[in-house]
Formats: structure tokens, sequence, C-alpha cells
């Protein structure tokens, strides 16, 4: 710390008469968010209400965005705003948590993978049309591995010593629609970064709001509310999600909204039970002795205490509910317009004894995914806890 | 059945200030009448109330600037519920709080956050006042974002200077509170508070979760900000030593009501309620010869959901006021009432004084066997009450009543002693009133002006 030669500013030097007076001006970075959200709001409004109906929304560029579109657009800014922004500002707590995250090898690979996923899966789509159906090109091995010449319709690499061997042309190799793997492979990534974010953060802004402010409130919003997650726990949303699917066809966007909307009793629970214990706490009389307002207290104590409990919900909910996206997509429930992981696992299986690529790829695909989530958690629960190990200082 | 208050002598124990009782010419800080908090108990969905917990029930008391005052009282006396009640942490349930001479009950949100930056608190257990997730910085700061100090550069700034005037380093604001040792969390408490630069500090217990040897300098610490920045204290504590070390005032508190009220100096040489006495006698002295005045508290304390007519401390009184017809010795009169007392709950078990009398003997013989007289003599041994009171009236009604209560008639029982030995103390309730010695007390002894009993002989020639 620099020696000061100016005397520094002590609390009898607050003139709080002069801070009363103020109005409290929106800081920039206020500004900056609920611009960035009224961006969204405004591009929404253009794309449902003032655009003619079926064109694009971005004419020149032949940019059209769905309904899943714009709420992944809303994810990925709440997830900026809500936590890249705040990790960049306390820099010192990020480089401090960063510190306790690195020490686990794992969890640092895994974060690292979970990056090149989501990288690929948000800038490929844009690049690479959909795989089509080919059958002159089905059954092509992946690349440096080969298969019995008469699998494939028509090789597209070497045929050598009657076997077909893969070409960069097809590096996973294809399908007996003859659909390119890769392609399939990195819309999957797309649809998997898709189900897990969206429906997670649906999942736990609704729990947390509810469970802090059961928590907090107490008396008849505390009954209300848990009986009605009650209710909520029993209700049959798988069910609820297959009648869609019989009704109107099976969609991602209702996948993810169902799931999101529907799933968060449990977190809301878990969240309750955690505010409940911290709101006995002395720092929120603390808060309350300084004049802090109910939501202050909520914010910045009751929410910041349990999010422990949160993240380890979140880790477990995200491979979850990409496992979950995986199984109906397999199932055939999933939804027909995008190739997703499931989907092609789906294709291959009755072609494993010749074609083990089909099958396989997206499987291991979705193997690491999860797992790569199961280490983040972990590793980012014993982060964020100041008392796991802070000692060090 | 002893006291269940620890009374510490902390080291360092500085004689207690001489602040004269000279009639104060300026007005009261703080001025608090009638407060009251009761909490209802309530059942079912409708949330009937069934009953209340009278946690604080009408006190009145001031602080005036720059003065220390004491709330002392055992555990569950309510002394904390009055200082969070008091500034409205909790709402009270009646009463008037003027802080300069505005009523605080009456404020609305935006009055009360603005008050909150004239009176701050320090909290019990510095564990658990401190958010885990926040910096001490940040801690320290908090009050100061939440007033609207909206410049995070100028709150660093005040929080360096706050933590160097509590004794730590200015670089300790970016330590979090599980890297802190109890006594340095408290160091931040009083940061914390001071950051309002508030007129009054109220301390819910402020060392007693910490060693004694950090206890002084702790006490110290505030002693030294309250003559730098001219604060009012309100200290609240079970710890006697604690009270005397800094307080210039002295509220004695008993189930939700203070009994004793004057300045340190008084209330410590000259206790005049029988309660405060009692607490004066059971702090331990460093002379082993002194094996303490005698005065043992029988009885468990009351709930304040049900608390004793008349006087509350009737039930548990050393000095408690005899019937007018009969002569007792003070202990034996304090040993006959805690049997009438159980009588009336209920709680007197005659069947199993019979059994205790069976087991003892060793014999074939069933409790049926055991005789009357037997039992009446091992019930005056449960109670220490002796075979044979000194007045005969007085025996013959406790004998008849025993007859009665072991032939298996308590309500009979109950009822003989209920006529026989009254006492004021059941039926009247005191009021503060002030004493001859200088400070206000509650005592229908004092009320009525009867004769000091000797047990009070005792701790005055202390």
């Amino acid at each position: 710390m620099a020696v000061d030669n100016e005397p520094r500013e002590t609390f009898e030097d607050v003139d709080w008469d002069d801070i009363d007076e103020t109005t409290r001006a929106f800081s920039r970075k206020t500004i900056v968010t609920i611009g960035a959200y009224m961006l969204f709001a405004v591009g929404l409004l253009y794309d449902y209400v003032l655009k003619p109906p079926r064109a694009d929304t971005i004419e020149p560029l032949g940019i059209s965005l769905q309904a899943l579109d714009w709420l992944y657009i809303l994810t990925l800014l709440t997830i900026l705003v809500g936590v890249v922004v705040p990790l960049y500002e306390n820099g010192r707590m990020t480089r401090y948590y960063w510190q306790q995250f690195r020490k686990n090898r794992a969890a640092v690979a895994s974060l690292i993978y979970l990056g090149v996923i989501f990288l690929i899966g948000s800038i490929g789509p844009r690049f690479l049309e959909q795989p089509t159906v080919d059958p002159s090109n089905a059954y092509q091995p992946p690349v440096f591995t080969s298969a019995p010449n008469w699998l494939p319709v028509e090789c597209a690499g070497e045929v050598a010593g009657g076997s077909c061997h893969g070409t960069w042309a097809h590096p996973f190799g294809t399908t007996h629609e003859g659909k390119d793997i890769l392609v399939s492979v990195i819309y999957g990534m797309e649809v998997s970064m898709q189900v897990g974010l969206i429906a997670a953060l649906i999942t736990i802004t609704i729990a947390a709001i509810v469970g802090v402010s059961a928590a907090y409130f107490g008396g008849w919003i505390d009954a209300a509310l848990m009986r009605y997650v009650d209710i909520q726990i029993t209700f049959p949303t798988f069910f609820l999600y297959l009648m869609i699917v019989y009704l109107y066809g099976g969609s991602l966007f209702s996948m993810i909204v169902i799931f999101g909307l529907l799933g968060w009793g449990g977190i809301a629970r878990i969240v309750r039970s955690e505010a409940l214990q911290r709101r006995e706490e002395e720092y929120v009389l603390a808060a309350k002795n300084a004049g802090a307002s109910g939501y202050w207290t909520m914010r910045r104590h009751l929410l910041p205490n349990v999010s422990n409990s949160v993240i380890t919900a979140v880790t477990l909910l995200i491979p979850s509910l990409i496992l979950f996206e995986a199984s109906l997509a397999f199932l055939g429930l999933g939804d027909p317009t995008v190739p997703s992981w499931g989907e092609v696992i789906a294709s291959g299986r009755s072609d494993l004894p010749n074609a083990w690529w089909v099958s396989t790829i997206p499987g291991i695909f979705l193997f690491f995914t999860i797992l790569a989530f199961n280490f983040v958690g972990d590793a980012l629960r014993d982060a964020l806890d100041p008392r796991a190990d802070g000692g060090d200082k | 059945m002893g006291m269940e208050m620890e009374m510490e002598m902390g080291i360092g124990v500085s004689p207690v200030s001489d602040q004269p009782a000279a009639a104060r010419t300026e007005a009261p800080l703080l001025s608090v009448r009638n407060l009251t908090k009761h909490y209802p108990i309530t059942t079912g969905l409708r949330s009937k109330e069934v009953g209340r917990v009278r946690a604080v029930d009408g006190i009145d008391f001031d602080v005036y600037p720059g003065e220390t005052v004491g709330i002392v009282g055992e555990s569950g006396c309510g002394k904390s519920t009055a200082a969070s009640s008091l500034i409205r942490l909790e709402e009270p349930t009646e009463g008037t709080v003027r802080f300069d001479g505005e009523d605080i009950t009456q404020y609305d949100q935006a009055e009360l956050k603005a008050f909150r930056r004239r009176v701050q608190m320090i909290f019990q257990d510095p564990e658990s006042s401190f958010d885990p997730r926040m910096s001490i910085g940040e801690a320290i700061a908090e009050p100061l974002a939440v007033q609207g100090l909206s410049d995070a550069s100028r709150r660093r700034e005040i929080v360096a200077d706050l933590l160097e005037r509590v004794g730590l380093a200015a670089g300790d604001a970016d330590r979090y509170p599980h890297e802190l040792s109890g006594g340095q969390k408290q160091r931040v408490g009083l940061a914390r508070a001071l950051s309002m630069n508030p007129d009054m500090i109220i301390a819910d217990e402020p060392v007693s979760a910490l060693d004694v040897s950090i206890q002084s300098e702790i006490l110290a610490l505030m002693t030294d900000l309250q003559e730098t920045f001219g604060l009012s204290i309100l200290l609240i504590s079970h710890n006697l030593a604690v009270i005397r070390q800094i307080c210039d005032r002295v509220a004695v508190m008993y189930l939700g009501e203070i009994v004793e009220l004057g300045t340190a100096s008084e209330v410590f040489t000259n206790p005049q309620h029988p309660y405060t006495r009692a607490l004066l006698a059971s702090i331990p002295t460093a002379d082993p010869t002194d094996r303490g005045m005698g005065i043992e508290l029988t009885g468990d304390v009351p709930s304040p959901s049900n608390p004793p007519t008349g006087c509350r401390f009737h039930t548990r009184c050393p000095e408690l006021i005899q019937p007018e017809n009969y002569e007792f010795e003070q202990s034996t009169w304090r040993r006959v009432m805690d049997l009438r007392q159980k009588l009336d709950q209920g709680t007197v078990d005659v069947d199993a004084i019979r059994e205790g009398v069976v087991t003892e003997r060793e014999s074939d013989e069933t409790p049926d066997d055991v005789s009357a007289t037997e039992t009446k003599a091992r019930l005056r041994d449960e109670f220490a009450i002796p075979q044979s009171l000194d007045d005969s009236r007085a025996e013959s009604v406790l004998d008849a009543a025993l007859d009665e209560l072991v032939s298996g008639n308590p309500a009979a029982a109950r009822e003989r002693l209920a006529t026989e030995f009254a006492t004021p103390c059941e039926s009247q309730s005191p009021t503060l009133e002030d004493t001859t010695a200088g400070q206000t007390a509650s005592c229908l002894r004092l009320e009525n002006e009867l004769p000091p009993t000797e047990l009070e002989q005792t701790v005055r020639s202390d």
C-alpha cells in the first residue's frame, strides 16, 4: 500500500446528509446491464410482433432466430451478467477461487474440454450445413480405421486388401443414412449445451428465488410456496412431455421449458432449508442493524451462503438434463429437426456389430461431457467454500 | 438447583467508577418507558394465540450521553430481547423508546433506516456475526454501503482507518472471518459498529464468547473508543465482573423486569434487592477461606410464559416476607415455601418418598408398610425442613398439612398452607421505587419498610 500524503477519509468525515441528498445515480454497470436486456427485449419484440411473419429475423444475413435461440441468447446474457462480469470485477476473489480450483487437475482439464465443446457447439452450426441423407455415402468408416469393403455402398477412401479405409472427408465416418457423424456431433454439442445451460438456469433461478424467499419471509409465504413445491414434485413431468410430443411433436424448446419450469422443486427445498439456517445467523441481524432491506439481506447474505448447495445441485442437474435429453432422443421422442447425440446413438444401435463408430463416437462425447461437468462441479464446490482451505495467507 | 449464571471475575477488574449520583441536567440520549416484548404462542392453522412468552415486561431506563449502562441478569431473563426490541431489530409489543427526544417506535421505514446510523450493535457470537463469504473489509463497509455510500474507494479508505483504530492492520481488510481469532473478530465488530459514527453502541454480551485474557482487552478498547468518540454504551451481560469493570450505571433484570437500577457503586456496594444480593454473593472471591455468604437461590427460573404472580422473584427469593402470625428462621421459611410451591405444581410424589424409605432399609417391606411418621420425616428431609419448627403454631400447621399430604389429600394440604402461610410477595407486585441507598429497587420489603434480614446484613458487611 502506498504511503498517503493526504490524510485519508475516516468514518467521521462522512457527511450523511450530503449522501442522503445526492439522488442515487445508477452506476454505469447497471445502465449497461439494463441496456443489454432492453436490447434483447427489443429484438424479441421485433422478431415476434413487428417483422412480417415467416421472414428471416435478419433478412440480409439470412439469419432466422427461433424461440429456442432467443432463450439461449437470454441464458448466455444472464450468465455473462451474473457470472462472468462479477468474476471480472472482483479480480482478487476470482484469482483466489482460481488458485483453489486449479488444485484439481481433472477439473481444469474438464473445464477446458467443456470450453472447447461450448465454442465448437456455438460456432460450428453457424457455418456447417445440417447433415443430409445421402445413401450412396453410407457407412464410411472414420479416418485411420477401416471397415470391410462390402459395408459402404461406395467407399470414399482407399480400398486395400478388401477393406475400406476412412478419409478426412468424413473424419468420424458416416451413418447408415450417409450423414456425416462429425457434423452431427457438432450439432449435438449445441443441443447439449442448450439443454444443460437453459434448463439449469431456469431451474436454479426459480429454485433460488423461491427457496430464499420462503426461508426469509416465513409465515404464509413459506407455507404457500412449499405446499406448491409438494404438489409440483408429485407432478409427472415426463408424461406431460410425452403428451406434448404426441399432440405437437417433439421439440427441444418444449422439452427445455417443461423441465426447466417443473423441475426446480427439489432444489428449492434444499435452498430453503439451507437459507433457514443462515437466516438465524447474527450477520443477518447485523445487516438489519445497518438498515439493510430484505432484498439486500437475501441478495448479499442468504444467496451467497446457499450457493454451495446450489452449485452442488446444478452440477448434478446439468449432466442429468443432458443425459435425459439424450435418452429421450434415443427413444425417438426428441426434436426430429435437430441432430442430437442421443439420436445419432440410436441410429447406430442396430449397426454395432459392423459399424461400431456410429453409436460409439457420440457416446464418447456424451460420456466425457457428463464426466467433465461432474469434475468441474466438484472442484467448484471446494473452491467456493472459504472455510475449505483458506489458511494459506 | 443453584444459580445458573456463571459469575466469573475477569482479570484486571478496575474498581467501580465513582460516578457521582448527582442529578443530571442534560437530557437523556435514550429513554425507554414501559418497553414490552411478548412472543405469542400460537397453535393450529389459524394461529390462535394460546399464551405469551413475556420476554420483556415493561422496563424503564435512561442512558445519558457518554454514559455506560449495564443490564445484568441470568440467561433467559430478557436482557438480549430488551436490547434488540429497543432498537426495533424486533418490533416491541408496547412502550416508547425516545432517542434524542424522538419516539423511534413511531418511525417509518425511511426514518428507521436513518436512525440506524445513530445506534449500532455489537453481537455476542463473533463466529456467527460475520458472513463467511464476505471479507472483513466488506463486512465493515456493509453499513456504509447500505446507507448509501456508493463510492467503493471511499469505503476502502474508511475501512482501512477503522481497522487501525481497533488495533488491526489496514491490510486485514482482505482477510475472511475464519482467518481471524475470536478477539480479532470482536474488534472487527467494533469497527463495523463505529463505521456509522454512532452516538450509541449496544453491546450484547460482547465478551462472553472470548477467553478471559482477551475479555479485558476488548473492554479496554471499548472504553477507549467511548472516550475518543463520546459514545454512550448499553452493555448487556450476565457477567457481573464485566459490568463492574466498565459500567457507570447498572440495571438488574429478572424475568423480563428491572428489579434494581442505580449507579454501579451503589448497586455493587449496597445492593437493595434480594436478587441483586444473591447475584453478588455468587461471585467467587480469590480468598480461599471465604466460603461464600451462603446465599443460594433455590428452585428453577420460572418460565416467562407463565411468570409467578405478585413479585416475580418470590418463588426463589431467600428474603421472602414471612406471614404475620408466625415466626420462622428465614432459611426455614424459604424451605417451607419451596415445599408449598412444589405442592402447587403437583410435583410432590409421596409414593416415591415411601419407596425411597424402603430402598434404604433393605428389608422386605413394601412401600405401603411405611408409616405416616416416617414418610413425613422423610418429606421434611427432602426439603431440608427441620423435624420441628421453632414456632409451635407454625409447626402444628405444617404437621397438619403433611398429615393431609401423606394421607393422600394433597388438595387439603395445599389449601391449608396457602391460607396459613401466605406472603404478601405472592399477591402484591412491587414497583421500582427510590431507596434510601440512592438507587431504585422493586421489593415489597423496601416498600413496607421491613427490617433487613440476616442475609441482607451479611452482604452489607462485605
